[in-house]
């Protein structure tokens, strides 16, 4: 009999698309990947969706709920594949995009590279209008320049267009007033206006971000619409609806509206997954480390939600390096890359230090063990030295590799550095997990928070092989490795609740403060967003509502932001969310400063609600008689030269209940648990497996 | 772990990644919690660590060029005063004293001493440009630094962790915009307390007992990388003469460029006196701007500390425009100081072109105002622009980029909210990059209006305004075109303090970068691109 009651999830990758489903009744999910087809992304989800359903025998009439993440767009973003473009802005404000902020992101490279406008200057056109800073209007819109300029982009072959007007954060009169001129004159074209997309002062990255809107919505339309043609097609006719960068969902026309909220989808999906897992483990506030083999992601998890940041930069020029890319101010999941995976390639600086990444062999060459014409040692050579995996087994056997053809690259930095090769190796090693950990660590501290109360989730390719050692560098001293990391974004899809957050500028002092404005500015953006969760679910529940608002003492230029009581508010409020803010700025910088003024800036309203999901089952080994090691071999560890015998395991063989102590070497198809000498591992009925690292002993570094 | 142990180059590469985390975050800090938007839209300061003498281990990726070198030599200068036996844990000092600082009063240096088991094992510091300081505002019109504002000499203003509130009294007393000043001199304490903590853990988990051997590793390292790039120069004398608008007439900087072995040697000799204006330089700020220079041409990829300026020495007659004795004025030193990392590159492009860039329309440009707003309070501050960049062998130069500085632009609409101006336009100046195989970038023109209810006190930075100041080409390229400052359309002394009455409009208009190459080798595309894009004159090559 078909099951009936199940959700979809879809996952979109450059390089993979992952489906799973999930069955309500059981709990038991059900996965496949299959390769991204790029000409035409849904024909992947369709085509593996036909597979998945063949195979675990199911119907796809049954499905209740489909939800969908994709780094689609970011790549487009990335290879500049979206529409032509255009932009109108206030009289004498055109070049804004390419003025920029007038700072190079690197101050001795002569030969820096700027980004480039998505818009080339010809197709930035003026208008005459203009709001002042306080929202008054000086100057009406002048509709009959606004059409002509809006002729002369069409003519120029322009598909989609940006309206960015001064001060339009204060007041969105003109800018509103552009876009119902446009939709209605010309519906050929699609509109993007900032106010809508990006409500917040600062004219360049708001004309960045909306800007990136417009480019990218034809091909989101397009897209949203074929795969929810295809979908039905093929019997789904459960709604679909999109992940945000945020983590939150949203139905497909708020998608196609503002696609620019879904250039972080995909790897949102992946933190909300780590959230999901660590909590089954009862671990709540953690680091998420996904190493695979070009970069390192991390992401903070705290009381079991991923923290949002409110900025982005998309498209960096220089991959890893702060300021090089285009700013997008849309709230996000927050994540930072950092490029360190098992491809990255180690060197000898200038210096004569040894540096591993950030220039990566990828997939192709890919490291030198996989003898595909890569010579360059990287950080999958040293580990493959040090024993850490079965030349036989990598990869499920799927790829040979060839420790000569390691050992021969990691000897060509010998010379440089007066080391020898088994240095060497312990040194990449060590030098990236240094990499890693320093990232995390002024990642961590910039929210004020101390490392070491976290606990470290790894997964990827590499998160196994090198969390410990990075957990050590940290303090931390508890691991968890999840099951099923291969497609953990996908289902992380699926357990994460409802979310829909709005925001709106205010620039207001909290002295003086309009108390009935306030409250019906809070209560407008509730409305809003429990309308769009309701929609989303199609169900009755109520969704949680809680008010934050970005603040900061008066003259400060960056806000804190801050959870607010519930409402509503009244003069008697004042207080306590003086008391909330004050709480909040000494919990992130420590000191107060001599200012009592106190500023709103934006306010913000997040909506949440259950999906009902929250249950897995984890398919483990029932057995009570005693794992044995499969094998054991020579494993060199961090601190110690000698290498040491570890036992090794197949994870699937082990019992929930297990206990192991280090050293130890736990594979899986897809990646390998090395836990150091002096830690236990314990198998989890939830699947997942805990490392507990001994107490520190300080002289163990590099 | 010994401190006299050698280091590995893992080991070493752990720490100093380390060590450059610390002085980032704090960086990170000081930009959220700052009150002016000097700081945290211009970036206009400098975190860094030292050992126990005051030599610098790191300084923050993002620090902007004149505080190179200049945080350490502070603190080595305080330490006179100050040594260490009369420091203790939670002591601040501070000063802003131009020839012991960086050359002029608003920035402000603040350093702590680090303490590990009662001993001194190094000092955090930043410094960071004030919003205001006193004074008359900011001008190159000043005859002596004592009208520039008030001057801090080296002292202690936090006790054991307890602020001088006598010091703290007497600076609000001083100037225009007390909330701002202290909210910013507590932002700068706060990244501090930062570094202190975050060096102490370290030092704590490595077991580090000091940071002396750390500090003449990572120096002596820096140090060889910078002389193996000399050592590849031919020997030899590299010269470069430029003249700058000046103040009244124009100036003239002299530059001879030795190469010998391993080692540079500057020499501004020939270079004009120093003037009874706010435009001579200080030897720091010469200094740091031409280890710039040197860095950026033979050695970006090295990081930012002392070691690897120490085969470069510059030297410039004292009393010359470009090392000035008190009681000289240097509020406006960049307009003549962000000159010499270009003269440095110009020297070398007669016989590297493809090593450097073409002229840059810098120095930075600055709008300083002050007045009273409609409730008779004092407001003031300021904003940054700047002009087209230099062309190159690779590229066309970027249109409007800070350089040799690194500051930002501050926004439109920040600025509309703040201070009593309405923009009219900030567009690009149409055809003022030099020609060339590649183009020199655009500068850019704003034209504002003043809606102060009465009178307004403005002062800027501005440079480049007379012909044969314009940033030049290299290689057959063609010079930028010069700036021009305008108040209700007529042009303006840019050197001059002026008060304009409400509803003046005032004009600034950046000079742009200089090309590269012969005009005639431009590509027919990328003459059409500049057409259709309006970055020449239709009329144009």
């Amino acid at each position: 009999m078909a099951v009936m009651n199940l959700s979809l999830g879809i996952d979109i990758g450059g390089t993979f698309t992952d489906i799973v489903a999930y069955e309500h009744d059981t709990a038991r999910f059900h996965s496949h990947k299959i390769l991204t087809t790029p000409e035409d992304p849904s024909q992947a989800v369709v085509s593996g969706i036909e597979h998945l359903f063949r195979t675990a025998r199911l119907d796809c009439a049954g499905v209740r709920r489909v939800v969908h993440a994709t780094t689609l767009f970011t790549n487009a973003l990335i290879e500049r594949k979206g529409a032509a473009t255009g932009l109108i802005t206030t009289r004498g404000f055109r070049d804004t995009i390419e003025l920029r902020r007038e700072h190079k992101y690197e101050l001795y490279d002569l030969f820096i590279e700027l980004p480039h406008p998505l818009v080339r200057r010809a197709l930035r056109l003026e208008v005459d209008e203009r709001t002042l800073a306080d929202g008054s209007i000086e100057t009406r819109l002048d509709e009959n320049e606004l059409r002509e300029r809006v002729r002369d982009l069409i003519t120029a072959g322009v598909e989609s267009v940006a309206v960015v007007l001064l001060h339009s954060y204060a007041n969105p009169a003109h800018e509103q007033a552009a876009r119902a001129l446009i939709e209605c004159e010309f519906p050929q074209l699609q509109v993007s206006i900032s106010s809508d997309v990006s409500r917040q002062l600062r004219e360049y990255e708001r004309t960045s971000t909306t800007l990136v809107n417009a480019y990218i919505k034809p091909l989101a339309s397009g897209y949203l619409d074929r795969l929810c043609g295809k979908l039905a097609a093929a019997g789904i006719g459960a709604p679909l609806f999109m992940m945000l960068s945020n983590g939150g969902l949203t139905h497909v026309a708020e998608a196609k509206r503002v696609p620019v909220q879904l250039l972080e989808s995909g790897p949102a999906a992946g933190a909300l997954a780590a959230a999901f897992f660590a909590a089954r483990s009862d671990e709540h506030n953690v680091l998420a480390l996904d190493m695979g083999g070009t970069t390192a992601k991390l992401a903070v998890v705290e009381n079991g939600e991923p923290l949002v940041a409110y900025r982005f930069e998309a498209s960096r020029e220089q991959r890893f390096m702060e300021g090089s890319g285009m700013p997008v101010d849309i709230s996000t999941i927050e994540l930072i890359e950092i490029g360190a995976g098992g491809g990255s390639i180690a060197t000898v600086s200038e210096l004569g230090l040894l540096k591993v990444g950030p220039r990566s062999a990828g997939a192709r060459p890919g490291p030198a063990c996989y003898r595909r014409g890569g010579d360059e040692p990287t950080v999958t050579d040293a580990n493959l030295l040090l024993g850490c995996y079965d030349a036989e087994r990598f990869a499920a056997g799927t790829v040979p590799i060839d420790p000569t053809a390691a050992a021969d690259a990691v000897a060509r930095l010998c010379p440089a550095t007066g080391m020898s090769a088994p240095e060497l190796a312990r040194g990449i090693h060590a030098v990236v997990n240094e990499s890693m950990a320093a990232a995390a660590r002024v990642h961590i501290a910039e929210r004020g928070h101390d490392a070491r109360n976290f606990t470290l989730l790894v997964t990827g390719g590499g998160g196994p092989v090198h969390g410990c050692e990075v957990a050590r560098r940290l303090g931390i001293m508890r691991i968890v490795c999840p099951p099923a990391a291969g497609v953990a974004s996908a289902l992380g899809l699926l357990v994460a609740p409802a979310r829909v957050d709005r925001s709106a500028s205010l620039m207001h002092s909290l002295g003086g403060m309009d108390w009935q404005a306030l409250e019906a500015a809070y209560a407008a953006l509730e409305a809003d967003a429990s309308a769009v969760i309701a929609q989303t679910l199609s169900m009755a529940t109520a969704p949680q509502l809680a008010r934050l608002a970005d603040m900061r003492f008066v003259g400060q230029g960056y806000e804190v932001v801050t959870a607010l009581p519930p409402g509503p508010y009244t003069e008697s409020t004042e207080r306590a969310i003086r008391e909330a803010f004050e709480r909040a700025y000494a919990a992130v910088f420590g000191r107060h400063p001599p200012v009592a003024e106190i500023e709103l800036v934006t306010i913000r309203v997040r909506a949440t609600a259950s999906a009902g999901e929250g249950q897995l089952a984890v398919g483990l080994t029932n057995t009570d008689a005693p794992p044995r090691p499969r094998t054991s071999r020579p494993v060199v560890l961090a601190g110690g030269a000698a290498p040491l015998t570890a036992p090794v395991y197949d994870r699937a063989t082990l019992p929930a209940g297990l206990r192991l102590v280090g050293p130890a070497l736990i594979e899986e198809p897809s990646s390998t648990l090395l836990i150091p000498p002096g830690a236990s591992a314990m198998v989890q009925a939830s699947g997942n497996i805990i490392v507990t690292l001994p107490e520190a002993d300080s002289a163990s570094m590099p | 772990m010994a401190a006299s142990a050698r280091f590995d180059p893992v080991t070493l590469e752990v720490l100093w990644t380390r060590l450059i985390s610390i002085v980032d975050e704090a960086a990170a800090a000081l930009v959220r919690t700052s009150f002016s938007t000097v700081v945290r839209e211009s970036n206009d300061f400098a975190c860094v660590l030292t050992d126990a003498r005051g030599y610098s281990l790191v300084q923050a990726t993002d620090s902007i060029p004149s505080f190179i070198g200049t945080v350490p030599r502070t603190i080595r200068e305080i330490l006179k005063e100050y040594p260490p036996q009369t420091l203790a844990v939670g002591d601040v000092l501070a000063t802003n004293d131009i020839w012991l600082g960086t050359g002029h009063l608003p920035d402000i240096t603040v350093a702590k001493p680090i303490f590990r088991n009662g001993a001194l094992v190094g000092f955090a510091g930043t410094v960071a440009h004030a919003p205001d300081i006193g004074g008359r505002i900011r001008s190159a019109d000043s005859r002596e630094v004592f009208e520039e504002g008030l001057q801090i000499p080296p002292l202690k203003v936090v006790h054991a962790g307890t602020p001088d509130e006598t010091f703290l009294r007497m600076l609000r007393k001083n100037v225009r915009v007390p909330d701002l000043v202290v909210g910013d001199l507590f932002a700068q304490f706060a990244a501090l307390d930062l570094m202190e903590r975050r060096v102490l853990g370290l030092m704590d988990e490595q077991a580090l007992s000091d940071l002396a051997g750390l500090a003449e590793e990572i120096q002596g390292r820096s140090e060889q990388a910078m002389r193996k790039a000399i050592r590849a120069l031919p020997d030899g004398v590299y010269q470069h003469e430029t003249i700058t608008d000046g103040f009244e007439r124009p100036i003239r900087l002299r530059l001879a460029l030795t190469v010998k072995d391993d080692a540079i040697d500057i020499d501004y000799a020939g270079t004009d006196p120093q003037v009874g204006r706010a435009i001579n330089v200080a030897m720091c700020y010469t200094y740091a701007y031409t280890a710039y220079g040197v860095k950026a041409a033979l050695c970006p990829g090295v990081p930012n500390n002392e070691g690897a300026l120490r085969p470069i020495a510059v030297r410039a007659p004292l009393g010359s425009i470009l090392n000035s004795r008190p009681p000289a004025a240097g509020g406006a030193r960049a307009v003549v100081g962000h000159f010499l990392p270009m003269m440095v590159l110009l020297a070398l492009a007669r016989a590297f072109p493809e090593r450097v860039i073409a002229g840059v329309g810098s120095p930075l440009w600055c709008l300083n105002y002050a007045g009273v707003d409609a409730a008779d309070k004092s407001i003031a501050g300021m904003f940054f622009i700047n002009g087209g960049y230099g062309a190159s062998a690779v590229r066309d130069g970027a249109n409007v980029l800070s350089w040799p500085s690194n500051i930002s632009s501050t926004p439109i609409e920040m600025i509309e909210q703040l201070a009593p101006f309405k923009f009219l336009h900030r567009r690009l100046r149409t055809g003022t990059g030099g020609n060339g195989r590649h183009r020199g970038g655009l500068g850019q023109e704003l034209l504002l209006e003043s809606c102060a209810t009465g009178p307004l006190t403005i002062s800027f930075l501005a440079e480049r305004t007379r012909p044969e100041a314009a940033a030049p080409g290299i290689a057959g390229g063609g010079p930028g075109a010069p700036g021009a400052v305008l108040i209700d359309g007529a042009p303006v002394d840019p050197k001059r303090q002026h008060v304009v009455a409400p509803g003046a409009r005032i004009e600034l208009r950046t000079p742009g970068g200089g090309g590269y190459g012969p005009a005639a080798e431009r590509s027919p595309a990328a003459r059409e691109a500049d057409r259709i894009d309006g970055y020449t004159a239709h009329t144009g090559v």
